[in-house]
């Protein structure tokens, strides 16, 4: 049968140290039958968040997610661990095997979790790791293992119930480049028609082998965008915490309040910005989501512009109002 | 899916050891401290028994028990002794908690002044039975050689022979004398005696005595330690509480080690109850493996007590259980662990 994924508008708020973050904002993307899918972006940006998500181990704030027209985000219950067990095959990051079991036993855990005989468990298990190369090591520990031979016993675990959709989070991040090829190789293969294999990375190489390429925090349009000017009412929002960030903003006259938005509903007052001043120049720089909001206190004119327009007007002010970003 | 529960402790083998023999040792002392406790029980069975009597006649009141000071005149013995039923009477002077001299040693002792040739009139495990005045056999506890002479109150007097295994209130050691002397000892030569013990039963008794049977009179005697026989019980259920906290440091620190794998186990399927299961077993396994170690050390740590030690076997039966117990206790420290385990935290 063939499969799909829908993700529509997908948002997941953490409170974090006090502060909401939105690894995910409004996230959207669809996935074909057969495809290999590398979710990129660098540490941080949600890469692991959206995989809990798919994986049915974390609820979205708000959103959906459909795998083959079922409404992922909805499960409860039996019908959740139906899911998690039959319809997603997971390799975690770390490869995350349980460190007593040989590789064979590690293999046979989810078999053995969902009823299955000894038997019945361990010759799947055989199989699979005969399939992944692993034959040999079948009878040692992870400890024993090399990191490469550790993610593809993680591989072969996450295969047994053969699952439509295969997740892994950062599948190369611990292994040399000789294991990488090995690991790539069967992640590859396992993307054909009746599956689809969601691998997140940081590692821009990957990308070379996948069908589609997802950019979890899209780079700006490469060309320049002239500045452009922006009014705001008393009380309205320039932009909020946790926000893509875009531009670099310059008062043109009025004032802009700066503030953080604590978990609990709270707001952090941080500064006032007023006319000549800038703010919201370090999120744009470092690709990074903004980490505070900005607010109009009066009737308020600002410039935005993007980072190399700023740059290009005002050399040497950047940095200096990191606080500010 | 107990692989893992088994699988994990030969992994962890080592810290697991750890607690058993910690678990162990102090489920041993618990062992020990019910041998010391039964130690009462089976040494005053032994020194009464010894007697080989029925029936003890005492004065008939409240306190009526061999530890206490009641006398009557030895002349009832005779008449007990012509009371239908009786077939065999003999008078005992017992005078508790007499300072013996032996050497520059001194010990405290039980005196049992008996009628020689007859009922307490003890047999020796060496040397010869009592024969006249001014000999003792005494209880090897009292460490006197045979032949030499010891001292009690103002008597010295001969050690002619030796009996094993006769103490009384927590191990102190029986010398046996003649009649006669105990009465010098205690009252000042006096025909007085404690009590008289009779084979087959008293039809009647002279007025202000009673009868009672062996049984009676060990519980009599050991009512007298029984705040000594709580301490030690109490200190026996500490013990089982300390067993309880070494096994659930070792369950807890385990478990967290094994938080990841948890959260793993969780995203693969397992249930919150599953993964109790699993800790709950391992520290069953270990109090159980605690409390064989206890019942094999226990043989050997006899030593530390100067108290006659008799482990009764209903605590080695009951170990096993308490075992079990123990490790459901401490299995609940890690019960959170396996509750609130994430299985998103898998990803992490
Ligand atoms: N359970 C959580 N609670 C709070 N913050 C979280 C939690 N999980 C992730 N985050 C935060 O969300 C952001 C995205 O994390 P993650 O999805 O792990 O990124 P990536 O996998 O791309 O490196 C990070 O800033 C991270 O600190
Ligand atoms: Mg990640």
């Amino acid at each position: 049968m063939p499969v799909s994924l829908s993700i529509k508008s997908l948002t997941v708020e953490f409170t974090s140290g006090g502060y909401k973050i939105r690894p995910l904002n409004g996230f959207s993307c669809d996935g074909d039958d057969g495809q290999l899918m590398v979710l990129l972006g660098p540490s941080g940006c949600g890469k692991t968040t959206l995989l809990s998500c798919l994986a049915g181990l974390l609820t979205p704030t708000s959103g959906s997610i459909h795998f083959n027209d079922e409404e992922i985000t909805g499960l409860r219950g039996r019908a959740l661990a139906t899911y998690r067990r039959h319809t997603v095959g997971v390799v975690f990051q770390a490869f995350n095997l349980i460190p007593s079991l040989s590789a064979r036993s590690n293999v046979m855990v989810p078999l053995r979790l969902a009823g299955a005989s000894r038997k019945a468990a361990r010759e799947r298990a055989t199989t699979l790791l005969a399939q992944v190369g692993l034959s040999e090591r079948a009878n040692y520990r992870p400890g024993q293992l090399s990191g490469g031979q550790q993610q593809r016993a993680a591989i072969a675990r996450a295969l047994v119930h053969d699952p439509p959709l295969v997740l892994a989070d950062e599948p190369t991040a611990h292994l040399d480049y000789v294991q990488v090829e090995g690991v790539l190789r069967l992640l590859r293969d396992l993307a054909r028609p009746g599956r689809m294999v969601v691998v997140a990375t940081h590692d821009e190489r990957i990308t070379q082998l996948a069908d589609k390429v997802v950019e979890l925090t899209p780079h700006l349009p490469a060309e320049q965008r002239e500045p452009r000017e922006v009014t705001l009412g008393e009380g309205q929002f320039v932009f909020r915490q946790g926000d893509p960030s875009d531009l670099v903003y310059v008062v043109q006259s009025g004032e802009v309040e700066i503030l953080r938005e604590m978990g609990d509903g709270a707001e952090e007052h941080v500064t006032v910005i007023g006319p000549g001043g800038y703010f919201g120049e370090l999120g744009p720089m470092l690709n990074l989501p903004r980490s505070a909001s900005a607010r109009a206190l009066s009737a308020t004119v600002l410039t935005g512009c993007s980072v190399q327009e700023f740059r290009s007007q005002r050399p040497g002010h950047l940095g200096q109002a990191a606080a500010q970003s | 899916m107990f692989e893992i529960t088994f699988a994990d402790l030969r992994y962890r083998y080592r810290q697991f050891l750890i607690a058993v023999i910690g678990a162990g040792l102090v489920l041993a002392m618990a062992l020990l401290l019910s041998g010391l406790a039964g130690g009462f029980t089976a040494e005053i069975d032994r020194t009464v028994g010894g007697v080989g009597a029925q029936w003890w006649v005492l004065p008939d009141n409240a306190h009526s028990s061999i530890t206490g000071s009641e006398v009557f005149p030895q002349s009832d013995a005779a008449v007990i002794a012509r009371s239908p039923g009786v077939t065999r009477a003999a008078p005992l002077v017992i005078v508790l908690q007499q300072v013996a001299r032996i050497g520059s040693q001194t010990s405290n002792v039980e005196v049992f002044g008996v009628q020689i040739g007859n009922l307490g009139d003890p047999a020796v495990t060496a040397g010869r039975p009592l024969s006249g005045a001014g000999q003792v056999v005494t209880d090897t506890g009292v460490g006197a050689a045979l032949g030499t002479t010891i001292t009690v109150g103002a008597m010295s007097l001969r050690v002619v022979g030796e009996v094993t295994d006769r103490s009384m209130l927590g191990g102190f050691p029986v010398v046996y004398m003649s009649l006669h002397d105990a009465q010098a000892l205690a009252f000042g030569g006096r025909p007085l005696i404690t009590e008289v013990v009779t084979r087959g039963t008293p039809a009647t008794l002279p007025p202000g005595l009673a009868a009672s049977g062996n049984q009676a009179i060990e519980q009599s005697v050991l009512t007298n330690l029984s705040g000594a026989i709580s301490s030690i019980n109490n200190s026996k259920i500490m013990m089982w509480v300390v067993a309880a906290m070494i096994v659930a440091a070792l369950l807890y620190v385990s478990a967290l080690q094994r938080v990841r794998d948890f959260a793993v186990l969780k995203a693969l399927g397992s249930s919150s109850l599953a993964l109790f299961v699993g800790l709950a077993l391992q520290a069953v396994i270990v109090a159980l493996a605690a409390a064989v170690f206890a019942m094999i050390i226990s043989n050997f740590m006899f030593g530390l007590f100067k108290q006659p030690v008799a482990i009764p076997a209903s605590a080695f039966a009951t170990l096993p259980a308490i075992a079990v117990v123990v490790g459901l206790i401490a299995s609940l420290v890690a019960l959170r662990r396996a509750t609130g385990a994430d299985p998103a935290a898998a990803f992490g």
